[in-house]
């Protein structure tokens, strides 16, 4: 192979590395139990991936301005039982809001996006315009909305059970699919994921809001002399991120039909992890959506595909911890090579 | 060039995952999984265990008892829903897609139960929940449907007992000579289920035997030793001498409440007040032993485990669960009660 050769394939495998080992991964498990090559399990992998590549989408909006989020699990735990709470079944013999009449499917799940919003918006608002680091900010209101949903969750006179009998409507938002039952139906909720996707895209590489996204990760500073207004936008940039998390929550609750304070819990770690992994880098200015996508489904592939060949679960921890550090040393030796 | 031997060494990474399944597998029994491993093992039945956590101490007793169970009788496959609800749905998916021959799930969350009750009959595979209970407008929703448990009134109910046994066996340990028991009580996590029925029935069990009580002080400890041991500490500041018996309602409360004291000069000297718990944890029968606590009620992990197994592995090869075929009495067509035990000095090797 000539030199020129060589350098493409160089070039191609660090540009692409991650679907690279998505496609390995994939193909060891493969070999390992052909099995595991089917549509059913594939949509498996993807219905699992729908909540999780939501959520780090959202995170991946904030990662890419050049913030961080730890907050977003805890939104995740607040908007699904906020949805959950008022989407009980009329007859459930232990209603949050006994008295509540029937309300139409769409208003709870808006009141719980719009929960998410407003938590973002204070993110966003407390960064901007009170210059505290966005860790410490998020790790704030990490803390605080999981005591907000406590207090809630333990209202009178649900005092902490968990929330259950949702109704069918509801259910099915989580459950439900599109074509035959069996292998090839294709669920609601991986719709829902990839039209957001599609959306996130659409922001990210066509609007105003996408490009200074990405100057103010990048440079700060220079964003900043070229006339962009660095703090409506980044609070207009966590509050979409806060809606998005509260959609998963949303999802969350409908998937599995019911809902406790602990639900969202640390998966604000795993979706920072997945925008890694993907390529988003942590010192902001950089991030696809594809990657984003290719991230989640790498960790769902380790999740779902380690658990049916049957790896132990300790050992699955080990290896997700490797590929975040291997991904991010990879990243940084790309950023440290342009230079 | 160095490029390409870092995306090598990811991609080597990615490999070697594949490579650490064959070592990983060993920790659970049975688990070796996969088309090679299914056929290995062909004529058993696969059974695939959701446990609600692994890093919780009594259920991975009921996940042990399972695995010992299974030997001979069953391929379990035995997997951590991580304390999450909806990590618990993906791997029933994955179950149901494996085509396991019955499901023992251990729900994070009991009223979540409903849904895997739904994904079990879409696909016809029967289920045996665990430990938590599900609704019974659930239960009713699948005849392939059982449960295995203990009823929690139970443990609070033989705390009590222990307590009565004492109190009628040393008439001194009515130290104000008043004929009525003054008692301390330390509470889990406010309205969780195990936390409201131990301290209700506790009471009860020492009521119904005769005896008068009186509350001398009660407070939630969160479960939790250190907790336990604060509260304790703020109980003997307020009413030291007043205080006849100690009831908590785990064992990590108890046996902080048990430090409290000791640093309070009980213990030696013949000063002493009875202390129960609940669990039978390995530090608690310790303590049991040392005589500084007087009882513990036991959640008998391994008949929970046990029948989980052999009821799952009746439903797994069609059949329909008895007496006969499973060891367990069946009330109702779907529950399995596994009893409590009392646990002293004198039995602790029950517990052990």
């Amino acid at each position: 192979m000539n030199t020129v050769g060589v350098k493409r394939v160089q070039h191609f495998l660090t540009q692409n590395a991650i679907y690279v080992v998505l496609i390995v991964l994939i193909a060891g498990i493969a070999l390992y139990d052909s099995t595991f090559l089917s549509f059913t399990t594939f949509r498996d992998i993807l219905l699992q991936s729908s909540t999780r590549a939501i959520i780090a989408l959202g995170a991946a909006f904030i990662l890419i301005a050049g913030g961080t989020d730890l907050s977003s699990g805890r939104v995740v735990g607040l908007t699904a039982v906020i949805s959950a709470s008022m989407l009980q079944t009329m007859d459930y013999p232990r209603r949050f809001f006994p008295d509540m009449p029937e309300l139409p499917l769409w208003l709870p799940i808006l009141l719980a996006v719009i929960a998410g919003l407003i938590v973002g918006l204070i993110n966003g608002v407390i960064v901007a315009k009170f210059n505290v680091p966005p860790f410490i900010t998020t790790l704030g209101t990490m803390v605080i909305v999981y005591g907000v949903n406590s207090l809630y969750f333990d209202m009178k006179p649900n005092e902490s059970q968990p929330i259950g009998g949702l109704r069918e409507d509801f259910g099915h938002l989580g459950t439900g699919f599109f074509g035959p039952s069996g292998p090839y139906s294709v669920p609601y909720i991986v719709v829902i994921a990839i039209v957001i996707a599609a959306l996130v895209w659409v922001v990210f590489n066509k609007t105003k809001l996408g490009k200074n996204m990405y100057a103010i990760g990048g440079n700060v500073q220079a964003a900043t002399v070229s006339g962009i207004n660095v703090a409506a936008n980044l609070i207009i940039i966590y509050g979409i991120a806060g809606a998005l998390y509260g959609m998963a929550g949303v999802l969350e609750a409908a998937r599995t039909g019911g809902a406790t304070n602990n639900y969202g819990n640390m998966y604000e770690l795993d979706a920072i992890a997945a925008c890694v992994v993907g390529g988003v880098s942590v010192n902001g200015g950089v991030g696809t959506v594809p990657g984003v996508l290719a991230g989640v489904l790498i960790f769902s592939v380790i999740n779902y595909g380690l658990t049916f060949i049957g790896v132990s679960p300790y050992w699955q921890l080990i290896i997700k911890g490797l590929i975040i550090v291997a991904a991010v040393a990879f990243d940084i030796r790309k950023y440290v090579a342009k230079k | 060039m160095k490029k390409i031997v870092s995306t090598t060494l990811i991609a080597a990474l990615a490999l070697s995952i594949v490579g650490c399944s064959s070592s990983g597998g060993g920790t659970q029994s049975g688990a070796g999984g996969g088309a090679t491993g299914g056929e290995a093992a062909a004529g058993l039945p696969k059974i695939g265990v959701a446990i609600y956590k692994f890093d919780d101490t009594f259920m991975t007793g009921v996940r042990n008892a399972i695995s010992d169970a299974a030997n001979g009788k069953a391929e379990v496959d035995i997997v951590d829903s991580q304390n999450s609800q909806p990590t618990q749905n993906d791997k029933v998916d994955l179950f149901i897609t494996k085509k396991v021959n019955a499901l023992a799930i251990n729900p994070v969350d009991r009223t979540a139960a409903g849904v895997i009750i739904d994904k079990a009959k879409t696909a016809n595979i029967p289920v045996v929940f665990l430990n938590r209970e599900p609704m019974p407008e659930d239960m009713q929703k699948y005849d392939k449907v059982y449960y295995v448990g203990a009823k929690a009134e139970e443990s609070g109910t033989m705390s009590g007992e222990l307590i009565v046994d004492y109190w009628k066996a040393h008439p001194e340990a009515d130290k104000n000579k008043d004929g009525v028991l003054q008692y301390v009580m330390l509470k889990g996590e406010p309205g969780h289920q195990d936390a409201e029925l131990r301290t209700k029935f506790s009471v009860k069990a020492i009521e119904d035997a005769g005896i008068k009580v009186e509350k001398v002080a009660e407070d939630t400890a969160m479960w939790d030793r250190v907790k336990g041991q604060e509260k304790m500490a703020a109980f003997l500041a307020s009413s030291g001498d007043k205080i006849e018996a100690v009831l908590a309602n785990n064992d990590d409360m108890a046996l902080g409440a048990i430090e409290a004291l000791k640093a309070a000069g009980y213990f030696k000297d013949g000063k002493y007040v009875p202390v129960v718990g609940v669990d039978a944890t390995a530090p608690a029968l310790k303590e049991l032993e040392a005589g500084t606590l007087l009882g513990t009620v036991l959640n008998d992990a391994k008949n929970q485990g046990k029948a989980t197994l052999e009821i799952a592995a009746v439903l797994a090869k069609g059949e329909t669960p008895t007496k006969e075929n499973t060891g367990f009495d069946i009330t109702d067509g779907k529950y399995v009660w596994i009893s409590y035990k009392k646990i002293t000095k004198d039995n602790m090797a029950d517990a052990q």
